[in-house]
């Protein structure tokens, strides 16, 4: 046979693509070499572009927190602002920092999920199931040193979709300055609204809870007895949502939440 | 082939859109045309994507082994889609955060299938290449017709930038709050396809029966 | 008779040939709208008797008067009420000032006006918006204008809150009559409900407008939630404290829908409209059975958050479309199952559905309207089993 004396004359994968396509060498051949060739292509691209990726993924935690402080300037670098901001993990039981992990890797979501981390809920209106024990918690600082705000991870589920975000409160631990949600998927233009900058705005200001540490804040269509200092408007025609706010914010800032830690920075603890 | 460079290159515009004619990858036509940029980068990536498969595997299709032959596909159109996914994320991570899955599911988007299986298993690497530039361009161009209508009508603005100021924000535009919901490109598109039809009537399908009529008596 | 005379006269100007070829559906709709017409119609409906499609249409829109006039008192009704309390204003104020009738919710006179004046523009911007449009589409194709149009008109100006903005009355009607009935080809192809297309495209583009506790009575300062909306949030029997009674649901005197609050007045039209046999009475039953069926059964599986689990099926009849759309979109005989066991399944679907959407969806508070759209896309599908089934059997039986 011609062929086969031929083949010797042949590089080694020559002689494969010599071979006709429909031939149980071939296919294992083709399968075989473009399972490779995709998969290092594939994989070269996830690892050169991984720490451009994880930069961007920080940044935009980031540019969330710098957001809701209102410290976010486009003009200015945003490591080097954030630098300013002092991460801690807080022990929500007793509301003090804690050293057992360090706040710069600490990763909230994941504590969320671990067992040995978190708790789950019995009463539980904010629709979380579980809650981590351990959060990792902001505090931004006048030249002086003394406390400028406290910057806060809320997350609930609203109609469709778990709201993430981040509230930032007044050095006197009971005003809002601003609230912030960074990922959610609510209906668009209803629930979506609570990304509307005119909606944010309202919450500057408000009050927690009155001087004798009851927690009045809702976010509803008509004010509380106790006035507007405690109310945020209810969004347009977004009822779900609206509930959905209202039971994360009053969740998280209740005793099951950041209560305890908000009595430490009263305190003047912090 | 009779078909020119050209022809390959500007047919698939109007002529054989693959939205409006072959009514192909509305999953995603659907998904991200809410707002322009997001129809923009998501035009560049499936042209991107169907330009080089139907270019690799036109290189290939010699030695591809017919009882593979759909897998083979895969393999690639599914590398390019994740080295697309991974430089999005890299360079463009606030549209890939609201592009999300829906750049993975340019796997299974039929138009980069459709032109591998129909014209790259059997045509020279550059004419594959040209063809999948126009099928993405085709699919590009509704994709933006369709963003440029839900977004201003259903955001009041283009590109991001206010073009109607909305009633939310002090305007006086109150905004279609259907457009900003997929299936309002349901309708956008029939209606594009009506008015491809009309002003092509070569594109209108056969019936498939006819309508019976009673004679007036 | 001159005016026959006249008719007969200028006809030939209007035939193929004429002059005004081109604007032959005018003339043919209001030639017939005068007189019998001289053709019969070519595409479903069919009637098989002397009542002609006209006269069919013609008595839908007859049935709909006790839903008219309830309506037209009880929104005005509820604004007077309102404006007792936060004072009146606009250009519909000035009118009633003008002609010294006063706002007096006790003086039903005062009522009918100001509700008059809340829903003759809606009714008249659908008229002219809707007629638009169908005369665009009968000339381009040259087909006679349907007076099916007459009864969506109706219907869509009734499911609309007093409130809706006229544009949007607009926007709405032109959705449904071109997406909802001209795109399929026209009346008695339409295999959606126009009116309800269109008030669903309202609902979705413009929720704030179209959902809520602000819109329902006009009045600057005033809220008060539907029914509905009081069930799903305190549960059903919280809705005495709310002043809403069984018997002012029943009798219409709530907070709705322009023409949907009465269930009396849905109920009188629906037995016009048995009585006559225009609505069939199988698609009916069907529905109050899937409807009284799964409210019942949810009745007994009960649930601690959701309130809306205990509404009985007699509360979900009177609250909300539920009745308005039982008495004149169930029985709309172009978008339903045209087979006898396909009517039943088709009602029922839409009962199971309303209480389903109404009880355990939680972003929507109504149900009816998107109940209804949903059977009109399955009607087919069960016509087509049905007729499967039937040559299955006849087969088995023949062999």
């Amino acid at each position: 046979m011609p062929d086969v004396s031929g083949n010797n004359n042949k590089g080694f994968i020559r002689r494969f693509l010599d071979l006709p396509p429909d031939s149980v060498p071939k296919t294992v051949f083709v399968a075989v070499t473009l399972c490779l060739v995709a998969s290092m292509i594939v994989s070269a691209a996830a690892v050169a572009l991984r720490p451009v990726q994880e930069i961007n993924k920080l940044r935009d935690k980031q540019v969330n927190i710098l957001q809701v402080a209102g410290r976010y300037d486009p003009a200015v670098d945003i490591t080097e602002a954030f630098a300013e901001f002092e991460p801690h993990v807080l022990e929500l039981e007793t509301g003090e920092f804690t050293d057992a992990f360090d706040a710069a890797t600490f990763d909230d979501r994941a504590a969320a999920d671990d067992p040995a981390t978190s708790v789950a809920l019995e009463d539980d209106p904010a629709s979380i199931g579980r809650k981590a024990k351990f959060v990792t918690v902001y505090l931004l600082r006048n030249d002086d040193g003394s406390l400028d705000k406290v910057i806060l991870p809320i997350h609930g589920y609203g109609l469709w979709s778990t709201l993430y975000g981040y509230i930032a409160l007044e050095e006197n631990a009971n005003d809002i300055y601003g609230l912030q949600f960074y990922s959610h998927a609510e209906t668009p233009g209803l629930g979506a609204e609570v990304d509307n900058p005119r909606w944010k705005s309202l919450w500057r200001g408000k009050k927690l809870a009155d001087d004798s540490g009851e927690l009045l804040i809702t976010v509803a269509k008509t004010a509380p007895p106790e006035g507007e200092d405690y109310h945020v408007d209810a969004l347009a025609g977004a009822t779900l949502t609206t509930v959905g706010v209202d039971n994360l914010v009053r969740f998280w800032m209740g005793e099951a939440g950041y209560a305890p830690f908000l009595e430490n920075v009263k305190a003047g603890e912090i | 082939m009779a078909q020119t460079k050209r022809s390959m290159l500007i047919d698939p515009l109007v002529d054989n859109n693959p939205i409006t004619l072959q009514v192909l990858g509305i999953c995603s036509a659907l998904a991200v045309t809410s707002s322009l940029q997001v129809s923009f980068v998501m035009a560049i990536a499936v042209t991107f994507v169907t330009a080089f498969s139907s270019m690799f595997i036109s290189m290939l299709r010699n030695h591809i082994p017919g009882a593979i032959r759909i897998i083979v596909q895969m393999v690639i159109i599914a590398s390019l889609v994740i080295l697309v996914d991974q430089v999005l994320k890299a360079y463009a991570y606030e549209i890939s955060k609201t592009l999300s899955v829906f750049v993975g599911l340019i796997i299974t988007n039929c138009i980069v299938m459709g032109r591998a299986e129909a014209f790259a298993m059997k045509n020279p690497p550059v004419a594959s290449f040209i063809d999948g530039i126009g099928n993405g361009l085709g699919y590009g161009l509704i994709l933006m017709l369709v963003g440029f209508i839900r977004e201003l009508f259903g955001s009041g603005s283009l590109f991001g930038l206010t073009v109607l100021p909305t009633i939310n924000n002090g305007g006086w535009y109150l905004p279609n709050g259907m457009l900003l919901l997929p299936p309002s490109a349901f309708f956008i598109i029939g209606l594009l396809i009506w008015a491809f039809r009309t002003w092509k009537p070569e594109q209108v399908e056969e019936r498939e029966y006819k309508i019976q009529t009673v004679e007036a008596h | 008779m001159g005016l026959r005379n006249f008719f007969d006269r200028i006809e030939p100007h209007f035939v193929k040939g004429g002059r005004y070829e081109k604007l032959f559906p005018v003339y043919e709709m209001v030639e017939s709208f005068i007189y019998t017409p001289k053709t019969v119609t070519t595409a479903a409906p069919h009637a098989r008797s002397y009542v002609d499609m006209k006269r069919i249409m013609t008595y839908v829109v007859i049935a709909t008067i006790p839903c008219i006039l309830v309506g037209l008192y009880n929104v005005g009704f509820q604004v007077n009420s309102a404006i007792a309390v936060h004072g009146a204003s606009g250009w519909r104020a000035f009118i009633i000032e003008a002609l010294g009738i006063g706002f007096d919710p006790a003086n039903p006179f005062a009522n009918f006006v100001h509700g008059a004046l809340y829903f003759l523009p809606i009714y008249i911007t659908t008229l002219v918006v809707g007629g638009i449009w169908e005369v665009i589409f009968a000339t381009v194709r040259g087909h006679e204008v349907n007076e099916g149009f007459l009864v969506t008109s109706m219907l869509y100006a009734l499911i609309l809150p007093p409130s809706a903005p006229l544009w949007q009355v607009a926007l709405g009607i032109s959705f449904g009559v071109v997406i909802g009935k001209e795109v399929f080809g026209g009346t008695g192809k339409n295999f959606l409900n126009p009116a309800l297309t269109g008030r669903a495209f309202l609902y979705f583009a413009y929720p704030a407008q179209m959902s809520g506790d602000t819109i329902w009575t006009p009045v600057d300062g005033f809220s008060g939630a539907t029914a509905l909306s009081i069930g799903a949030s305190d549960g059903y029997q919280q809705l005495a404290a709310h002043g809403v009674t069984w018997m002012d649901a029943f009798l219409g005197f709530i907070q709705g829908s322009i023409g949907e609050t009465s269930t009396l007045a849905c109920l009188i039209g629906l037995a016009f409209l048995l009585l006559t046999k225009i609505a069939n009475w199988r698609l009916v039953v069907g529905c109050l059975i899937g409807m009284i069926g799964f409210s019942s059964l949810l009745n007994l599986i009960g649930s601690d958050s959701n309130p809306m689990f205990a509404m009985p099926w007699y509360w979900h009849l009177v609250v909300g479309g539920y009745a308005f759309g039982l008495a004149f979109m169930v029985t709309e005989p172009v978008s339903a199952s045209h087979t006898n066991l396909g009517r039943y399944i088709y009602g029922a679907l839409i009962g199971f559905m309303v209480v389903m959407i109404r009880v355990i969806n939680p972003a929507f508070p109504e149900g009816m309207m998107l109940a209804i759209l949903f059977g009109n896309v399955f009607a087919p599908l069960i016509d087509y089993f049905v007729v499967q089934a039937n040559i299955k059997r006849r087969a088995k039986r023949n062999a």
